[in-house]
């Protein structure tokens, strides 16, 4: 080995030593984590691993963003063999792969390099240039490392150009030009250079290059580029696009005996996947440009919950490692301790700003679940310590009182089917009859004049249709889904074993209904507690019938309507349904035209009303349901259609503070004004 | 401080009543039950009054009521109660000095520097029981306090009259009863719920004597029929201003 | 033949309406009984016996006129006291009071003190084989109960407004007496009676409730609502969710949903049509009155009275209707 090799193996070494202790640090902060089992269903996880990890299906919903990085990142990958390479020759300098590998596959390989060095080192201009004079808005309003993300950018561009005037320099020096199609192009650059100098430039680049590449490894742990190294075990570890059903809030054991914390108030309450996402953040923001909360000036960044959730981490466990197993905290390391995640870090404020539409885990390039730290930590504040907004009483004393979030009585709740001859189970049971499906009706469509006008209509269709169904009629209570969005997971634990209690005696199999709050509940959290049956939301029910031909409708007269609908987000991003409403608008209003708002199917903007939000005041900003009223009104829809009992409130509202006359329908309703004979006007 | 809050267990109101075939009484089955709305401010009270004492002494709640009462003790012990009595009655008399005495002879000796009744039990709406406790047991008494200062052994209290207030003053160990806008009662966290399981809770026999009030039937108010439309214009008016003296008599 | 105690209540050395309406009602029950006096008790400072006159006006046959500075003030101790030695004397069968703030904090003192039975707050009275026997509303009002009260003295509070005053004139008699413990000596002392401002009147307290809604128009045609509320002299102004949304009136004053729960015993709905939320926080009123000019509005469903008119045109003679009809009273 020559001197230069041995320097190089002392720097190799001294820099994987660094880095050795920085991956075992945070690995060791991990485990402040609680424990958690996310090895099940490893084909689901590799496929996400391979989409949204390899092949960049997230990112690239940015297009032009989106490109450059993929860009960058699979030259990164691809580059990496390069690495290796120089790494090696740092301690072997005649070291090439061209001694290992076949010609047929040196020769691309060369090829590789050459071209992914020009295609990291474009994306890579590009976006300094996007950065530093473009300066789109998702950049900023939150206080993130700009200024390392420069840097990064920076170095990696350097490297690249290092890269080239290796590849450049070296062919100057007689190294073989096959496969060398761009270092060729540069080659006139170094025209007017010795042989001897070219040598020397290319060593000093070598240097230059190698150092910052051991320089760059030890650089990661410590700024938001720790993602190169987590992000794609974050993503197989990820349910956010499965295994499992989308936006099932985690499951609370209340009955466990040492149980002593329900949420959490700090760090190591959270599971080590997400203090993972916390590392593997890239604060690219893309989360909180599409929050409802944050679009119209809440104080919420899911960014920031995540940028905080990794800072707290740090400020706790690096305070912790500072004291040292044993050792006893000075008064400025305990008053660290003493603080939490919530209140010093993530306010009440922001986490009741959330409408858990889901906007900003569909976006995450990483799969980051920024909405299981917020429900977390509504669980403490609800849970352990009573703080929640005062709007919120009322219902939870209904829900606890009544089995309502709004004090109605119980008897009151099969009123609108009044004359419409459906049989209740209990009926059908004294009858000795049995239903197919079970038409949940849910408490807005028992209670609010406008909804029942949908559960009304639903109705018909399904009598047309000569369905056998029935209603739980005054048996049916809330199944608690309000509560447990608000963060009381006991009050919901309670309701729904009670609805499961009630359906399980009527040995219910199949529960239709028409809002997407009872149908997720149902369909995607009841199996936590046992609770086992299909769930189909109606606008999947009614299409069904429709492709059946099972509902006459009258599909010839009528006027070209432009028709905008609205996506709800626990029909879309809870639970994929996106098409289904809009086939059977179609299927109902032929010559209808459908058009969508800029912002829709799975980045379709909220209605407001989720996340428990439908029981609680908006104070700052713009209203989000005027927000995304505005943008129905845009499209110059004759009308608005939608397929859930709270955007229906909520887009009404917008539409009507607006001053339009334009009508909000729902898709039961729209159906329903078509069947023949007679048609129900809705 | 030693407190006593005394409690009821009364079925929550957002249902509609049946009375039973023989006309007497409410139709039990089905329904749900609840503290009373003004014993859960009374409780809220007491537990502040505690809290302000830097939490020396106890908040004991005791409740006259059927065995399934030990519900509504719980849930005050979850709020933050110390400990609960129940005085077991599967049902109570209509006459509220029976029940006066039966609460009475259990707070006799219970050496409480106060005892706290909501104003008005929500079902029986008698509004009576907290002032005959504290004759039979001799306490100054202060009803519908909305506004209450304690300073060592003498207090402040406001009450509320229709559209006016009095500011009295007494001495303790007294008696209050306890009216909406007081406080707003907390509700239980999840800690407090599993708390309560362990806390001590007494079950005695209730006694009642000489009762001379009772109930001989019960019924339904006429339904609420859709609105009389009295007309169209403000000609209507005089005929309203009529109704709402003679027929509905809040005129 | 029997003879009433009646407790006149006295605020601000002022007789209360329900003065009279407890006269009324223990006139009527005297007749009830075969025919007996009334005696009623007027307590207060000094000067107190110049009211005595006007409880003569409505059947007392005699006054019994409890005056000393130790009642200038509401002093439950001493009248508990007084009125239950005058009960036990046992020339009364019945004693009657205003089941008010101030009557069901009295009424129950006295019958404890005799170990007697109450039947409280009452909207109705007959006497069957000598026991009293009243309605009494239960289950916040939801229901019924008629009670029957035996035993001599029987103690009753009547519920306010459930008795209109009748004028039924005696020659006025008074007499002098004296308080059985020392008024001075009373543990429980009244400092001060804050008469309250008829517009700073809460919610959860006001037996009116004046309510305004979208059909108002703007902001400032809610003085229509303070107006008529200003005339009821004990009303307090309420606010839909649309109106306290567009930041017409403060979100204190919502009422339903995420507002408020009221139950009034008048609520009168201005310009509101009766979505869910809204009802939802004050259908449990006792009489309810809507004004609206959509016949099809929700509210009309759940309302005892409506006028369907223009709330603009309709409110003025509303207000001034009210007025008068208070004056009167």
């Amino acid at each position: 080995m020559s001197p230069s090799n041995i320097v190089f193996a002392i720097i190799l070494v001294v820099a994987l030593g660094f880095f050795t202790r920085s991956a075992q640090r945070l690995n060791r902060w991990l485990k402040i984590g609680r424990d958690e089992n996310r090895t099940d269903h490893p084909d689901v996880r590799t496929k996400n691993l391979l989409l949204i990890g390899l092949a960049q299906t997230k990112i690239l919903r940015d297009p032009i963003g989106g490109m450059m990085h993929a860009l960058v990142f699979w030259g990164f990958c691809i580059l990496a063999l390069g690495t290796v390479e120089i790494l090696i020759q740092g301690l072997y300098t005649p070291f090439t792969w061209d001694l290992l590998l076949p010609r047929f596959l040196y020769l691309p390989y060369v090829v590789s390099q050459e071209l992914f060095a020009v295609f990291v080192l474009i994306p890579v201009a590009y976006l300094l240039y996007r950065r530093l004079v473009i300066k789109p808005a998702r950049f900023s309003g939150d206080p993130v490392h700009g200024g390392d993300a420069v840097f990064i950018l920076s170095m990696i561009a350097t490297l690249m150009v290092t890269l080239l005037i290796i590849f450049a320099a070296d062919l100057r020096t007689g190294a073989s030009p096959d496969g060398r199609i761009v270092s060729s192009l540069l080659l006139p650059l170094f025209g007017g250079l010795t042989s001897e100098s070219a040598h020397t430039v290319s060593r000093v680049s070598w240097w230059i290059h190698a150092v910052l590449i051991l320089y760059f490894l030890n650089h990661l742990p410590g700024s938001k580029h720790l993602h190169v190294l987590t992000s794609l075990i974050n993503v197989w570890f990820s349910n956010t696009s499965g295994p499992g059903r989308l936006g099932a809030m985690r499951p609370m054991d209340l009955e466990a005996e040492d149980a002593e914390q329900f949420g959490a108030s700090d760090v190591e309450h959270l599971s080590w996947k997400n203090l993972l996402d916390g590392y593997s953040c890239t604060e690219c923001g893309r989360c909180t440009a599409v929050c409802p909360a944050n679009i119209t000036g809440k104080l919420l960044s899911p960014r920031m919950i995540v940028v905080n959730t990794r800072a707290r981490l740090t400020e706790k466990a690096s305070t912790l490692d500072a004291i040292g197993v044993g050792g006893t905290a000075t008064a400025e390391q305990q008053a660290v301790l003493d603080k939490n995640l919530l209140d010093d870090w993530i306010t009440e404020e922001e986490l009741w700003a959330c409408t858990s539409c889901r906007a900003c885990v569909q976006e995450c390039p990483v799969s980051i679940d920024q909405l299981d730290i917020i429900n977390e930590l509504r669980r403490d504040l609800v849970l352990m310590e009573s703080r929640f907004p005062e709007e919120l009483q009322p219902a939870l004393t209904s829900l606890e009182r009544n089995g309502s979030p709004w004090a109605f009585s119980a008897s009151d709740r099969a009123q609108w089917a009044e004359g419409m001859d459906i049989p209740t189970m209990a009926e059908l049971v004294e009858r000795g009859e049995k239903a197919d499906i079970l038409f949940w009706v849910g408490c807005m469509g028992s209670f609010d004049d406008r909804s029942k006008k949908i559960t009304v209509a639903f109705a018909r269709i399904l009598q047309a249709a000569n369905v056998r169904f029935a209603i739980l009629g005054q048996e049916e209570t809330c199944h608690g889904d309000p509560a447990r969005r608000m963060g009381n997971e006991y009050l919901y634990q309670m309701l729904a074993k009670g609805v499961i209690e009630t359906l399980d005696g009527y040995a219910v199999k199949t529960i239709v209904t028409f809002c997407p709050h009872c149908f997720h509940q149902m369909g995607n959290e009841f199996p936590d507690l046992g609770g086992n049956y299909e769930v189909i939301h109606h606008t999947e029910y009614i299409e069904r019938l429709l492709a059946d031909g099972r509902v006459p409708l009258d599909t010839e007269h009528g006027e070209r309507l432009k028709v905008a609908y609205h996506d709800s987000c626990y029909l879309g991003r809870y639970n994929d349904i996106y098409d289904a409403p809009r086939t059977a608008l179609k299927r109902a209003l032929p010559i209808m035209e459908l058009v969508e708002p800029p912002r829709t199917k799975d980045r379709g903007l909220c209605c407001g009303a989720g996340g428990g939000r439908m029981w609680m005041e908006e104070n700052v900003g713009k209203r989000v349901n005027v927000e995304r009223s505005e943008e129905l009104l845009a499209t110059g829809a004759d009308q608005i259609a939608v397929a859930c009992p709270f955007c229906m409130t909520m887009i009404t509202d917008g539409v009507t503070g607006a001053g339009s006359t334009v009508p909000v329908l729902d898709i039961s309703e729209v159906i329903a004004a078509r069947l023949v004979p007679g048609g129900v006007t809705a | 401080m030693k407190i006593a809050v005394c409690i009821k267990r009364v079925p929550v109101m957002e249902v509609k009543f049946v009375i039973t075939a023989d006309g007497t009484r409410v139709e039990e089955t089905g329904l749900k039950y609840d503290i009373n709305d003004f014993d859960l401010w009374a409780i809220e009270a007491g537990l502040q009054l505690k809290e302000k004492h830097n939490n020396v002494g106890e908040v004991v709640v005791i409740s006259l009521g059927p065995d399934t009462a030990q519900e509504q003790i719980r849930k005050a012990m979850a709020m933050g109660a110390d400990r609960g009595i129940l005085l077991k009655a599967d049902s109570a008399p209509a006459d509220g000095l029976a029940i006066a005495r039966a609460l009475a002879a259990e707070l006799k000796d219970g050496g409480y520097d106060l005892v706290l009744f909501g104003r008005i039990a929500i079902d029986s709406m008698n509004q009576m029981t907290g002032p005959m406790v504290a004759e039979l047991l001799d306490l100054p008494c202060v009803t519908n306090v909305f506004k209450l200062e304690i300073t060592g052994a003498t207090a402040r209290a406001e009450r509320a009259l229709e559209g006016a207030s009095e500011v009295v003053e007494f001495p303790l160990p007294a008696l209050l009863t306890i009216d909406d806008g007081m406080n707003k009662e907390r509700l239980p966290s999840l800690k407090g719920i599993m708390a309560a399981k362990k806390k001590p809770l007494e079950i005695k026999a209730a006694q009642f004597s000489d009762v001379r009030v009772s109930i001989t039937k019960m019924a339904l108010p006429a339904d609420r029929a859709a609105a009389r439309i009295l007309g169209d214009s403000s000609a209507a008016v005089p005929e309203l201003i009529r109704l709402l003296q003679t027929e509905a008599k809040v005129l | 033949m029997a003879n009433v105690l009646v407790f006149a209540e006295v605020r601000g050395g002022e007789l209360r309406k329900v003065a009279y309406e407890a006269v009324t009602a223990a006139r009527a029950l005297a007749e009830l009984s075969g025919g007996g006096s009334v005696h009623a008790v007027l307590a207060g400072g000094a000067g107190i016996d110049a009211k005595a006159e006007a409880l003569a006006q409505y059947g007392a046959d005699s006054v019994l006129v409890l005056e000393h500075a130790g009642f200038t003030q509401y002093n439950p101790e001493a009248l508990a006291a007084t009125l239950a030695q005058r009960l036990e004397s046992g020339t009364y069968a019945y004693g009657l009071f205003s089941a008010t703030s101030q009557g069901r904090d009295l009424s129950p003192r006295v019958a404890a003190k005799l170990g007697v039975g109450l039947a409280a707050d009452l909207t109705g009275l007959a006497v069957t084989d000598g026991a009293v026997v009243g309605q009494h509303f239960q289950n916040n009002g939801k229901v019924i109960a008629t009670l029957t009260l035996t035993g001599s003295p029987a103690v009753v509070s009547i519920r306010p407004a459930a008795f209109q005053p009748a004028v039924n004139a005696r020659a006025l008699a008074t007499e002098a007496i004296t308080s059985a413990t020392d008024p001075m000596a009373s543990r429980v002392k009244t400092v001060e009676l804050k008469q309250g401002s008829a517009d700073k009147l809460d919610l959860n307290d006001a037996p009116v409730i004046v309510a305004g809604g979208r059909g108002l128009k703007a902001p400032e045609h809610f003085a229509l609502c303070d107006d008529l509320a200003a005339a009821f002299g004990n009303a307090a102004v309420g606010a839909t969710r649309a109106v306290t949304d567009e930041g017409w009136r403060p979100h204190s004053d919502q009422i339903g949903q995420t507002g408020r729960n009221v139950s009034p015993d008048l609520y009168i709905a201005v310009g509101i049509s009766g979505a869910i939320q809204h009802l939802a926080g004050m259908r449990t009123s006792k009489v309810i009155v809507a004004i609206n000019k959509d016949k099809d509005a929700p509210i009309f469903k759940i309302s005892d009275y409506g006028i369907v008119g223009d709330v603009f045109e309709v409110m003025p003679v509303l207000t001034e209707a009210v007025r008068k009809a208070k004056a009167e009273g």
